[in-house]
């Protein structure tokens, strides 16, 4: 199991008094696991994925990663814990302006001390697996959307992670190329990285083998395909 | 890819930012170097003059040098003086008023400077500079009548080495209506207290006596003394031969300017530093946060991709410190010129000697002024550094895409 979340919940302090955004959630990811989460905006979709993700913490209930007590780690570990063993890919791609395709993917390796001649190889594998090869020494502002979603989905990828985590994946895009990532997705899960999916996008959400829908915080329901 | 190659390229991103910043502190940091230079150039530079021809002791008869009454009975003071085991031998030092005319153009005033060199008897040949230094021609040699001139005066009065120069030359302190004397110009020479458009002349005690017609009584305007090692030793013996003169050492001699006024440069200049220290510092600091504060979506997105605090932190860090680092590199030959510039302009200063410089560099202004960069680029990043330390990264992430 990758992630053990047991009646976990989220309360964010707001000047007009305290919000739930996450109720009470009890939640198991395991290996090789499909999962999408759906449901209206501000249901907490997105801030039960920064909870598995280890990027926020809960505010009761316990979260096990990889058998860890998230809660426990410190903050260095937590990172340490993300870069190794976590991969998000984000609506918004968040690719560095300043950096090449191969340098985006590379980020991750380099902060992990992967040797330069392992990087490069590891890089060159990414991309070919991304398709996108030929746009290796592209800056983010020469590619399209969906060129830039690869290069993220290569780099999350990059440390060869158990988990990815996707929020809205092709919120940004239209409806052709939000298909070849969804395809490429399905391919990363086929070979054996467990994924967890935020998303509007009924196709989207369609492809995963659990389905959560959630309500007010809470996991209304979960149906299985 | 390590911080600083990173932040590198993070700049290179926002080149317009990037070199309003390199500019700033290009700017910032040729002040600050200025500053530090002022702050002890005139102390340094004093020192210099004064240990130039190897006379390390003044001898004068108020309390600095050439700012209180003649030395009277000179001829026995300084034989005295010079009898001293600790003193190698003693200059007798004279200036007298002096006006060359000029046919069809208006006289010029100058200053003849008569000098004499004494040493005990059985010392025998003591070698010793006179006050100038020569630039063309020869030294005065032990003829009478031969003089060097400066260069302000050789080119006023169109007088080259081997010339004859004929002045009116007065001792005392009202003006006379003497005949003119007629001198030997030998060479040109600097003289280092004499000021950028003062015209000097220079030769013996002897000289300078006869084109007073005789009419000076035994006194000198200063004493310069070179001891046989030992000035402060040869200070305190001159003091307790009783001669009712004051002997000071080269560096009481700066201590005493440093006390006149000096100092007033000092604190001048360390204010202004503290100015324009802050000026940078807030400089980077607006530049910094703004940059960070429209990049914080893509630091929260590296921080959940795994990079460390500590890491994003060396980024801004590396951003500040290369910033400053390329500006302060640029600030040392623009804050070169500027001194130069600065220096000329005070200089022309009437009574400054145009061979004192109020601005210099020196190995321990340099060391400061790489501290003050360094603690620059330190304290800019320390507010855009805590910024991204304290980065929320699940709320940006939330308030990005909500945005």
């Amino acid at each position: 199991m990758i992630v053990d979340a047991q009646s976990v919940s989220r309360i964010f302090k707001m000047p007009a008094g305290p919000v739930v955004a996450v109720r009470d959630v009890t939640l198991q990811i395991h290996d090789g696991d499909h999962v999408a989460i759906r449901g209206p905006s501000g249901c907490g979709k997105s801030t039960l994925l920064h909870m598995l993700g280890c990027v926020d913490a809960p505010t009761s209930g316990s979260l096990l990663f990889a058998g860890q007590d998230v809660a426990r780690l410190s903050d260095a570990k937590r990172s340490l814990l993300r870069l190794k063993q976590i991969g998000f890919v984000f609506q918004r791609f968040f690719l560095l302006p300043m950096l090449t395709a191969s340098e985006n993917v590379e980020l991750p390796l380099s902060e992990a001390g992967v040797g330069k001649t392992e990087r490069r190889t590891r890089v060159s594998e990414l991309l070919d697996y991304v398709g996108l090869t030929a746009r290796a020494d592209h800056r983010p502002s020469q590619l399209s959307g969906g060129e830039m979603q690869r290069v993220a989905i290569a780099r999350a990828l990059a440390n060869k992670p158990q988990l990815l985590l996707a929020d809205e994946p092709t919120g940004e895009l239209d409806v052709a190329t939000g298909e070849q990532i969804a395809m490429l997705l399905n391919r990363v899960n086929a070979d054996g990285t467990a994924l967890v999916i935020v998303t509007h996008d009924q196709a989207l959400a369609g492809r995963a083998r659990r389905l959560l829908t959630m309500r007010d915080g809470a996991i209304d329901h979960e149906a299985t395909t | 890819m390590k911080a600083l190659r990173f932040a590198a390229r993070s700049l290179v991103r926002q080149p317009a930012r990037a070199a309003l910043g390199v500019l700033g502190v290009a700017a910032v940091g040729a002040l600050l170097l200025d500053m530090l230079m002022l702050s002890n150039g005139l102390v340094v530079s004093m020192r210099d003059l004064l240990d130039r021809y190897g006379w390390d002791i003044r001898v004068a008869g108020g309390d600095l040098p050439l700012q209180g009454p003649r030395i009277r009975h000179a001829s026995t003071t300084a034989d005295t003086i010079a009898n001293l085991p600790s003193v190698r031998a003693a200059l007798l030092f004279r200036i007298a008023d002096a006006r060359i005319d000029r046919p069809n153009v208006g006289p010029l005033t100058a200053q003849l400077v008569g000098v004499e060199v004494r040493s005990a008897p059985g010392r025998g040949v003591v070698r010793t500079s006179p006050p100038w230094t020569i630039v063309s021609g020869r030294d005065i040699g032990s003829a009478a009548g031969d003089v060097v001139i400066n260069q302000p005066l050789a080119s006023a009065s169109h007088i080259a080495p081997g010339s004859i120069l004929t002045m009116r030359v007065s001792c005392v302190a009202e003006r006379e209506a003497l005949p003119p004397t007629t001198l030997h110009v030998t060479g040109l020479a600097e003289f280092p207290f004499s000021g950028v458009n003062e015209y000097v002349v220079g030769g013996t005690l002897g000289t300078l006596k006869t084109a007073c017609g005789g009419n000076v009584v035994d006194e000198v305007d200063l004493l310069l003394v070179t001891s046989t090692g030992d000035a402060d030793g040869a200070a305190a013996a001159i003091r307790a031969a009783g001669l009712g003169v004051n002997a000071m050492t080269n560096d009481e001699v700066v201590g005493r300017f440093q006390q006149a006024g000096f100092s007033y440069f000092r604190q001048i200049s360390s204010v202004l530093t503290a100015v324009t220290v802050s000026f940078a510092v807030l400089l980077i600091t607006v530049l910094l946060t703004v940059s960070v504060n429209q990049r914080l979506g893509e630091i929260a997105a590296l921080r959940a991709l795994g990079l460390s605090r500590s890491r994003v932190v060396k980024d801004v860090l590396s951003e500040s410190v290369l910033i400053v680092g390329t500006g302060g590199l640029l600030s040392l030959p623009l804050g070169w010129l500027l001194a130069a510039g600065l220096d000329n302009i005070l200089k022309a200063m009437p009574g400054v000697p145009a061979e004192l410089h109020f601005f210099v560099l020196e190995r321990e202004a340099l060391a400061v002024h790489l501290a003050l960069l360094v603690l620059t680029a330190l304290l800019a990043a320390a507010y855009p550094m805590r910024i991204v330390s304290t980065l929320p990264i699940a709320a940006t992430l939330r308030d990005e895409v909500i945005g």
